[in-house]
């Protein structure tokens, strides 16, 4: 795990506690947990999620890039984003 | 005159084009001889359990394989499937168990706990069935050939007081619903349909229906999931038609890119549940300008009542367009008496369509059903207010009652205060729909505290999410001092619900 990709999980959780776990006091959020499976968001919630990451990055998200594989968990996110930042 | 029923289309389907996909999955594909022997099975199980035709079996699944199996077992079997939101939570389990008499309940593993909770609170009359798996049987249970007018669903609605009413749809209405859609949407066999929508929506189930009935291929996701997966299927499953409410298209829309993308397969989108906002209905069409954008209206009371054929976007924006084939519609003013064009009314729905009534409901159904002029012919009072244009195109004018639309789904505000009133520090509340790009009203909930106590607003919130089906819980508390008064003293709705 780099620094990097670190700085992205603390900032997502950070991010996800104020927005959305606080509706779910009883989940503990692993950073592998799929966020959709846990009922955490829903898909407009991913809405405010990608706009979040892009702007928090500054990163151009491709629409067809808005899926699980990139957004499903915080791990999945801190991948994304260290691959769109060496891109 | 009768129509053939639902009951035996995917048996018929399956005798036709045996190797022929039926259900697409995330990883998984079922060919129609293979989800009719899945539903054989499941539809003997159902019969060995002692549910007799004619009884209520409720249906709680996430979208997949086996809410499909569900649902077409307990038709084949000749019961009446009562669908139950897959969100929803033990008391409203235990209410629709209550209220219909329900004498099974068939659920997904997940669903287990909400559904046992449910059942117990009930009185514990229903079976409960978590999994398909506990109901296969090896024997053959004969397939059941359903009478016109037996009860084949019961689906629920809300209305603005006296909790969820159940709706009748008799075998008959429900296959001549079927062929309407089937006739003004050109659907065959060669179809590819997604569904994103729950199969315990009337407007998601009419997509099963209609699938298994032309032997298309309905492409079943869990949910709307995220925009990318969208897009994904409609390409990677070359789709051909996209149901969606104007939650699923405005957030479509906010994908930069998506007018740089062709998909040469799909061939027309429908739209209901509320209406798209005209913007929205342009940039949609620019989005997807290969496909035909069929905008729609209907009511869990009749499943589907208008649609406006697509050539006629440009001509008349704003109209949800003609009576479904086979149908017909009207404007009545209070007496009961017809109205001409532009003169605003309450819409009238004639057909066969049109539900037998609610449930154990009979003051409820004298409201809003009459008998028609032709045999299995209904007449309902849909309480919406419309008009029409001079060439009889209708319009949608405004709401009686006081539901949000929230998602394409009803949202009765009286509900949502019952459960925030649970808190005992709450002194006042009104709940009320706010205009939303997303969402078409988004659910605001006011609320002011009892003298000395404090009120938290994220702690309302998870009071509705542990009580409310998703789509109920508001995306907005706001903590006044005192809920503000019109000249009548009572609480301004009106005020608040401007945002």
């Amino acid at each position: 795990m780099t620094e990097a990709t670190a700085d992205v999980r603390a900032d997502m959780r950070a991010y996800l506690q104020e927005n959305f776990l606080y509706m779910h006091p009883n989940v503990e959020l692993k950073d592998e947990d799929d966020f959709l499976a846990a009922g955490i968001i829903d898909s407009l919630g991913f809405v405010e999620l990608v706009e979040e990451v892009q702007s928090r990055y500054g990163l151009t998200i491709e629409d067809i890039e808005i899926t699980e594989e990139n957004f499903g968990s915080i791990n999945a996110i801190a991948q994304f984003v260290a691959s769109k930042q060496s891109s | 005159m009768s129509f053939p029923s639902v009951a035996e289309d995917l048996s018929r389907s399956a005798e036709r084009d045996p190797e022929g996909v039926a259900l697409v999955v995330p990883d998984r594909e079922v060919t129609f001889s293979e989800l009719d022997g899945l539903v054989d099975r499941a539809a003997a199980g159902v019969r060995e359990s002692g549910v007799q035709p004619g009884d209520r079996v409720g249906i709680m699944f996430a979208n997949g394989v086996d809410a499909v199996v569900a649902i077409e077992a307990t038709l084949r079997a000749g019961a009446a499937i009562m669908p139950i939101n897959p969100t929803a939570k033990h008391d409203r389990v235990s209410d629709l168990l209550h209220r219909s008499e329900a004498r099974a309940l068939l659920c997904d593993a997940e669903r287990a706990g909400e559904a046992t909770a449910g059942v117990e609170a009930s009185g514990g009359k229903a079976m409960l069935f978590s999994g398909i798996d506990q109901l296969s049987s090896d024997a053959t249970a004969p397939h059941e050939t359903p009478g016109d007018d037996d009860l084949g669903a019961l689906m629920h609605t809300s209305g603005s007081t006296g909790g969820p009413k159940g709706v009748m749809h008799c075998h008959s209405g429900l296959g001549f619903v079927t062929d309407s859609i089937i006739d003004y949407l050109g659907i065959t066999q060669e179809d590819r349909v997604l569904n994103l929508l729950p199969l315990s929506f009337g407007y998601g189930l009419t997509h099963l229906l209609f699938c298994m009935r032309t032997g298309a291929t309905l492409v079943l996701e869990p949910g709307v999931g995220l925009p990318g997966r969208i897009l994904k299927l409609l390409e990677d499953q070359r789709i051909t038609g996209l149901p969606g409410v104007p939650t699923v298209f405005q957030m479509l829309l906010t994908l930069r890119g998506l007018a740089d993308r062709t998909f040469p397969d799909l061939r027309f989108l429908t739209s209901a549940g509320a209406a798209l906002p005209g913007p929205a209905i342009e940039e949609v069409r620019r989005a997807f300008s290969g496909a035909e954008l069929f905008v729609m209206y209907g009511q869990t009371e009749c499943f589907r009542t208008c649609y406006l054929p697509p050539d006629q976007l440009d001509v008349r924006p704003g109209s949800v367009g003609v009576p479904i084939p086979g149908t017909d519609t009207w404007i009545e003013d209070d007496e009961g008496n017809p109205v001409g064009h532009g003169v605003v009314g309450e819409l009238i729905v004639r057909g066969p369509h049109v539900m037998q009534g609610y449930w154990r409901n009979p003051r409820a159904t004298i409201e809003r059903v009459r008998q028609g002029r032709r045999p299995r012919e209904r007449v309902l009072a849909s309480n919406d207010l419309f008009r029409t244009d001079e060439e009889g195109y209708l319009y949608f004018v405004g709401r009686r009652d006081d539901i949000i639309k929230s998602r394409g789904e009803k949202v009765p505000p009286r509900e949502v205060e019952e459960v925030i009133h649970l808190d005992p520090a709450v002194h006042e509340v009104a709940v009320v729909g706010v205009p939303d790009r997303l969402l078409g009203e988004a659910v605001h909930a006011h609320v002011s505290a009892r003298e000395g106590s404090e009120l938290d607003p994220g702690g309302l919130k998870r009071l509705c999410a542990e009580h409310l089906e998703d789509y109920m819980v508001p995306q907005q508390v706001v903590i006044h001092d005192e809920l503000p008064r019109n000249q009548n003293n009572k609480i301004d709705r009106l005020l608040l619900s401007q945002g």
